[in-house]
């Protein structure tokens, strides 16, 4: 049977085929998720923040914001054993959950999602697919058999990518 | 100003009855408002690593109203309220009995706009009670509305409290209503900037 690992807010995680990993109810979070179809191995990280330019280093926990974790989850693979240059990614999330009132909108998800692509463009890590923005919270299942992910919107399934 | 961790027992027991002594008045303002009798849990007031918060209040996938306000002042932060959906169908129909919604998502405009007037009758009177207590005006901005998971809900309003701490600290309180068992959620996160502040107008600087 495989296992399923759900991964919290800040959290990393990595697992090999046939385990599962997961992350539920992504708001303005975003998930990267990089698989090596390879060696069946893959990771997700369930990202907070865009940037972590201006905090103090000492208290940088790096599976936090998008700059750091995504370099982070790149090397932790690649540790494990998969081939960097076979690593494909998928980013989802990023939402804007509470509409705008006044003038207090601070499009975070907006943010996160364009600082995760970043990072993964800059270690030229080709992105397969992505399912960002809108105004509607995300789950999340990765199957490592096959680096396949299926979302759904509460409790709906949406669809495979 | 030190982490979030490392808070005293002196300085969460003065935040905790700040939960008290909000929530008591958002309470009444509620049962007022109703026209039935409110009963308040014991407040809260918890430390949490970021993992664990989307754990609360029955799983990161509970269909919930989220309800959420920024708190403006010497004293800033964010006021979330927190409805399952089957306690927001109810809380509707107590003030629109006519109401044909059985689902959040099926709510027309003007059943939102109660909601959210119940988000702001509850943050308005909850912070007017901490106004007094710290002896500075705490205001609230208008209050945006959204049914969604708990967890998405959850995290985007401590998103940017996770900038300096791997801990939130969150002041909570659940209302229940004996006979229909209405469960709502409020919790406080004030700013990390403000919370010594906070601390400092309670006396437990």
């Amino acid at each position: 049977m495989p296992e399923i690992y759900p991964v919290g807010m800040a959290e990393m995680r990595i697992a090999r085929n046939p385990d599962i990993l997961a992350a539920y109810g992504i708001g303005s979070c975003v998930i990267v998720a990089m698989y090596d179809p390879k060696t069946k191995i893959g990771g997700v990280a369930h990202i907070i923040l865009p940037d972590s330019t201006g905090i103090a280093q000492d208290r940088v926990n790096p599976r936090k914001f998008a700059d750091t974790a995504v370099p982070l989850l790149f090397q932790t693979l690649s540790h494990a054993g998969c081939y960097k240059s076979s690593i494909v990614s998928k980013v989802i999330g990023g939402a804007e959950m509470f509409p705008p009132t006044e003038n207090l909108t601070n499009n975070i998800g907006t943010q996160n999602t364009a600082s995760a692509i970043r990072a993964l463009e800059k270690l030229r890590i080709p992105i397969l697919a992505q399912d960002i923005g809108g105004r509607s919270g995300r789950s999340l299942e990765m199957n490592l058999a096959t680096g396949r992910i299926s979302l759904t919107v509460l409790g709906e399934s949406v669809k495979e990518i | 100003m030190q982490d979030i961790s490392e808070l005293r027992k002196d300085q969460l027991d003065a935040l905790r009855e700040v939960g008290n002594i909000g929530s008591g008045n958002a309470c009444t303002a509620l049962a007022q408002f109703l026209d039935r009798k409110i009963a308040m849990d014991v407040p809260t007031a918890k430390i949490l690593p970021f993992s664990e918060i989307s754990s609360l209040l029955g799983g990161p996938q509970e269909k919930t109203i989220g309800i959420f306000l920024k708190v403006m002042g010497k004293i800033s932060g964010k006021f979330l309220l927190l409805i399952p959906e089957d306690t927001g169908i109810k809380l509707m129909r107590t003030l629109i009995p006519k109401s044909k919604a059985n689902k959040a998502s099926d709510m027309d405009d003007f059943e939102i706009s109660c909601m959210r007037e119940i988000g702001n009758i509850l943050a308005g009177s909850f912070l007017n009670a901490l106004s007094i207590l710290t002896r500075t005006t705490m205001l609230n901005s208008l209050p945006a509305m959204a049914f969604d998971m708990a967890g998405a809900l959850i995290d985007t309003v401590v998103a940017d409290m996770a900038a300096v701490s791997d801990h939130v600290l969150m002041i909570e309180t659940s209302f229940l209503e004996s006979n229909e068992n209405l469960k709502l959620h409020i919790f406080l996160m004030p700013d990390h900037d403000s919370l010594e502040q906070l601390l400092c107008q309670l006396g437990v600087k």
